[in-house]
């Protein structure tokens, strides 16, 4: 009888706490996947000089992974699945908007402060939701946009359907592209390294099995508004930044494709590791843009695929890729 | 050596010879089409862009620096009429046209007024001359290129906007007054901006011109019941129902209005009438619509000489009458992108924006001039003043113009039951 | 007086809408967002039926709604079945799916306005002098009696008591020789096959349109919440709320809030009583 074994690779076990500086080998095998992310990432604008237009969608893609990065923190280490993304990026876009067009301030004040606004704006409009749970917190989180999308078209507020337009542009080309990658990469290992602080085991604490938290003291609704503050600061960020590349804000901010997109690209990455968010992303969005060519039925494509994910490979591409990268497997003698 | 080096000379020649006689077939210039494919209002354009393009070039092309190139066409979905799909898609549709297919005039889209006002700024960066021809009914584009002309100078718009199209139902409807003696309207319009900014502008129109206008109902997208205001427009004695509507449920008002035997004669805006095939769908219950065209030209009628030569050779192409109101703008814009190349004799943007400005051809609908400063099609009741925009009744399942009254060829029916 | 008559004819059709994906989530708690999906396809395919083959109208319905059931099925036993019980996942792999259909449905042809299924009767009535159409009395009609039978057939049939079985206690169920699986397909089987029945009465009053997937899907979704997940009497009664909260409010406040009242009452419902009116009371299973 043979049964298959999984046992870390050797050089996992030499790269455990001191060890891992022992020798170079160790070091790149740490180093060498996230320096392979961190500097093809920062190459890329440059790289794709040749192609003008692909460093556009790279744009895009990095907006799509800050969301898909609030959506995996949230739905992965917090419990939280929160289908309405879309209300994030209106939310930062909007903000933006009015910051600059009607208070005149200039770019670089007006991403960080929509984004801190945004952030409190959503977090007080979510908080009555946040004691439900599992598939009810998704689809309030589902209507949200929706319902902001009506409100703002029957009051004919902050432009009404025309949108607020005249944003101004970023001056520069490549501050433009690296700017949004600069954030994506921060936000990135930030949350890695918030999720392993203490705050984070609490966030956890509460996925698993919130009541021993809340026997624990431990008041559960303020863990859960402060990790949605986080995550929707994440996500007005992107929204900000995507007001500005586009130099206008409207009504279609809140359109569901937002809300879709990233948690298609974390399924597909892999959720629970947020690298796989970006991986996501990185895979889905020029897909989709190769795809334009056969206008409606790329949609068709991709929701296809993301079904397949879903049903067959439902950890995902990175969660496969780690597990590859750090253990190995064998048939063993029972 | 000797050898050698003469026949690095012969090879050398040939190379030049042959990259020589490449250049000599000139590049093609190309015409980006940012529609949303999926839509009326998208292939309407798509279709007038190709039959224009394929009749320009079967007469030799475009006489541009003492050579003749042809057009080509690139058409890219930008989805953006789909209620779901963010403006950026639009904006990223326009921007693979520009940096990728290196569309050196774009015609056609952004369909609709949000991602149309989003991309005059993309136009501006990267400089090229559009002509939109469908959706777009907002009077803010215009408005937006006589107020910052320096900024928006490519931009031009040859279909007709809300502002127009308002005064024209206002002749109309005075015309309705004096003969039948009308007095009694009611309104009911879509929860969207051009929609809603029809219907106020019509309230005021009308309340100005002594009539009574019973109310304004304003139907979020999506309303699949309309009795409440068939019935109150009844109890109010309405004559006239007013609508402005581009929703698919359209199709259930019009039903409705038939069932219910609504006294109301209905005219205005909708979309879901201005297909031939829609006689049919509706089962012949939406006789006596009179329905807005917008620009002449989308119906077979006879404004202008050429008007009927259009509507054979697309009904030679596609199979069916023209439809959506798109169709005989975009077809004009490629004559008048024609127009403004040949007399700038270049296809430099700057020079082609004042080509542009400066044309005057009779086209499908009319005189066809844009105005120097908004860079508006300039309208009128004239065909031969200006451009014509149409209204057509639903008459034994056809579409018969019959406004404005210089190009009409039927009159107003009145349905049986209403009188 | 027609705010009464228009009420509850409204209101049939909101539970017409509902019932499908009101039976499929009470008994399999799956929530089937691929419902419009369904919807649509079935209209277009009787739509194919009867005018490009050339079936005569009766036939082509009922081979309609049976494909439709039998879309269902296959949905179930080749996707769903290998991810019971994790809801998220659930929505995702259901609403992508019933995206796919409805784009590719556009991308097939279904564009424009021009696709509509025959009225199974023209003309109108008038009644407590209000006019209405002949098929919006059909639709009451039929809409009442599909009520009844589905209430026999649960109550009396017995593949009917066994859905309900497995809806109360599914381990008791399964213990007594009921097949989970098995019943979970015929659930889908029957949900979708009324999701396309609905289609066939309600389509004939407009068009055939993509949009119309979209929004039946929100009022499905509405009647469910507020009548309470896994409730029949539930989703009828909080179909009646809706509809007569939306004509009320065209009468007396203005037809611009329609709409919002039905994604305002999911929002209300979900943040004051997440299991509905009717729904069965699990204070822990849904909140902190």
């Amino acid at each position: 009888m043979r049964r298959k074994e999984r046992i870390d690779r050797g050089i996992k076990v030499r790269t455990e706490g001191i060890y891992a500086i022992s020798s170079w080998r160790e070091i790149l095998y740490l180093v060498g996947p996230r320096a392979l992310l961190i500097l093809g990432l920062l190459a890329l604008p440059l790289i794709l000089e040749l192609a003008p237009y692909w460093k556009r969608v790279i744009n895009i893609m990095c907006v799509y992974a800050m969301l898909a990065l609030a959506f995996d923190f949230l739905a992965n280490y917090v419990g939280l699945v929160c289908l309405g993304g879309a209300f994030f990026i209106g939310a930062g876009g909007y903000f933006t908007a009015i910051f600059n067009v009607y208070v005149g301030l200039p770019f670089y004040l007006t991403i960080p402060l929509a984004g801190i606004c945004g952030a409190v704006f959503c977090t007080v409009l979510l908080l009555p939701c946040l004691p439900l749970r599992g598939v009810y917190f998704a689809i309030v989180t589902l209507m949200y946009p929706l319902l902001a999308t009506r409100v703002v078209e029957a009051f004919d507020i902050l432009g009404g359907t025309n949108g607020i337009t005249g944003v101004d542009a970023f001056p520069n080309a490549y501050l433009e592209s690296y700017a949004i990658i600069f954030l994506v990469l921060f936000f990135l290992f930030a949350m890695r390294r918030f999720v392993n602080q203490d705050i984070g085991l609490v966030l956890r604490g509460v996925k698993d099995n919130d009541q021993s938290v809340r026997a624990s003291g431990i008041n559960v609704t303020y863990m859960k508004a402060l990790a949605v503050f986080v995550a929707a600061f994440v996500g007005c960020l992107g929204g900000a930044y995507l007001a500005h590349l586009y130099m206008w804000a409207g009504l279609s901010l809140f359109a569901l494709d937002f809300s879709i997109i990233p948690i298609a690209a974390v399924v597909i990455g892999g959720g629970g590791t947020l690298v796989g968010a970006l991986i996501g992303t990185l895979i889905l969005v020029p897909l989709s843009e190769f795809l334009r060519f056969f206008g409606t039925f790329r949609i068709v494509i991709y929701c296809a695929a993301l079904t397949a994910f879903i049903v067959f490979k439902s950890e995902g591409l990175m969660v496969y890729a780690q597990r590859k990268y750090h253990q190995f497997e064998r048939w063993a003698k029972v | 050596m000797r050898r050698s080096v003469v026949s690095v000379f012969l090879s050398l020649c040939l190379i030049v010879g042959f990259t020589l006689t490449v250049n000599a077939a000139e590049k093609p210039i190309v015409i980006g089409a940012p529609l949303s494919t999926a839509f009326l209002y998208g292939w309407d354009a798509e279709r007038g862009i190709k039959l224009a393009v394929e009749e320009i070039n079967a007469a030799g092309g475009v006489a541009v620096g003492g050579k003749k190139r042809l057009f080509s066409v690139e058409v890219i979905d930008t989805r953006d009429l789909e209620p779901q799909v963010p403006v950026s898609e639009a904006l990223l549709g326009v921007e693979k046209l520009i940096l990728e297919k290196k569309a050196d005039f774009l015609i056609g889209g952004p369909v609709r007024s949000e991602a149309a006002l989003a991309a005059m700024d993309l136009l501006n960066k990267y400089k090229k001359v559009s002509i939109v021809t469908t959706g777009v009914l907002t009077p803010a584009y215009t408005k937006k290129v006589e107020d910052n002309y320096a900024k928006y100078k490519y931009c031009f718009r040859n279909t007709s906007h809300v502002g127009v199209m308002i005064g024209e139902f206002a002749v109309l409807f005075d015309d309705l007054k004096k003969s039948q003696g009308f007095n009694q309207a009611y309104i009911m319009v879509q929860d969207v901006a051009h929609a809603r900014g029809g219907g106020e502008a019509m309230k005021k129109t009308l309340t100005e011109r002594g009539w009574t206008v019973g109310d304004m109902k304003v139907y979020p997208t999506g309303t699949t019941d309309y009795s409440v205001g068939l019935t109150d427009a009844a109890k109010k004695n309405s004559q006239v129902l007013f609508l402005w509507m581009d929703m698919p449920e359209s199709a259930i008002l019009l039903k409705q209005w038939s069932d219910m035997k609504s006294k109301a004669l209905p005219m205005g805006f909708v979309n879901a009438a201005e297909q031939p095939g829609f006689w049919k769908a509706s089962g012949g219950r939406t006789e006596y619509l009179l329905v807005n065209l917008v620009n002449a030209g989308n119906s077979p009628s006879k404004t202008t000489p050429w008007t009927m030569k259009f509507c054979d050779a697309y009904k030679k192409k596609w199979g069916l009458e023209p439809e959506g109101y798109g169709t005989s703008s975009s077809y004009m814009a490629v004559y008048q992108l024609k127009a403004a190349i040949e007399k700038a004799n270049s296809v430099d943007s700057d020079a082609v924006v004042k080509g542009l400005e400066d044309i005057d051809i009779m086209g499908v609908y009319g005189r066809m001039r844009f105005d120097k400063k908004s860079h508006e099609i300039i309208p009128s009741l004239d065909p031969k003043e200006g451009a014509v925009t149409s209204i057509i009744q639903w008459q034994a399942g056809k579409r018969v113009q019959v406004f404005p009254p210089k190009a009409a060829d039927g009159k107003i029916l009145y349905p049986p039951w209403a009188k | 007086m027609e705010v009464l008559v228009y009420g509850i004819i409204n209101s049939v059709i909101l539970s017409l809408y509902a019932l499908g994906f009101t039976l499929v989530y009470s008994i399999s708690r799956l929530p089937n967002f691929a419902h419009g999906a369904l919807y649509v396809t079935c209209g277009y395919l009787v739509f194919v039926l009867t005018n490009s083959i050339g079936l005569p109208y009766p036939a082509a319905a009922v081979v309609g709604i049976a494909a439709t059931a039998l879309i269902g099925a296959v949905i179930y036993r080749f996707i769903l079945i290998r991810i019971r019980g994790m809801e998220i996942s659930e929505i995702i792999a259901t609403y992508a799916v019933g995206l796919a259909i409805l784009e590719g449905l556009r991308w097939g042809g279904l564009r424009g306005m021009t696709f509509v299924l025959p009225t199974f009767y023209p003309g109108s009535v008038t009644l407590f002098d209000v006019s209405i159409d002949i098929q919006r009395l059909i639709i009451v009609a039929i809409g009442i009696m599909t009520f009844a039978g589905l209430y026999l057939f649960t109550h009396f049939s017995r593949i009917g008591l066994a859905l309900r079985g497995i809806a109360q206690d599914e381990r008791a169920a399964m213990m007594l020789g009921i097949d989970s699986d098995m019943t979970a397909v015929v659930s889908l089987a029957i949900g979708s096959g009324l999701a396309g029945f609905a289609a066939i009465l309600v389509l004939p009053l407009g068009n055939i349109v993509v949009e119309a997937g979209y929004t039946v899907l929100i009022f499905a979704i509405a009647v469910c919440i507020i009548g309470g997940l896994g409730s029949w009497s539930g989703a009828i009664i909080s179909s009646f709320i809706i509809g007569f909260a939306q004509i009320l409010t065209e009468k007396f406040l203005s037809s611009h809030f329609t709409m919002l009242v039905a994604v305002l009452a999911i929002i209300v419902t979900l943040l004051l009583k997440p299991s509905g009116l009717f729904g069965k009371q699990k204070e822990l299973e849904e909140r902190v």
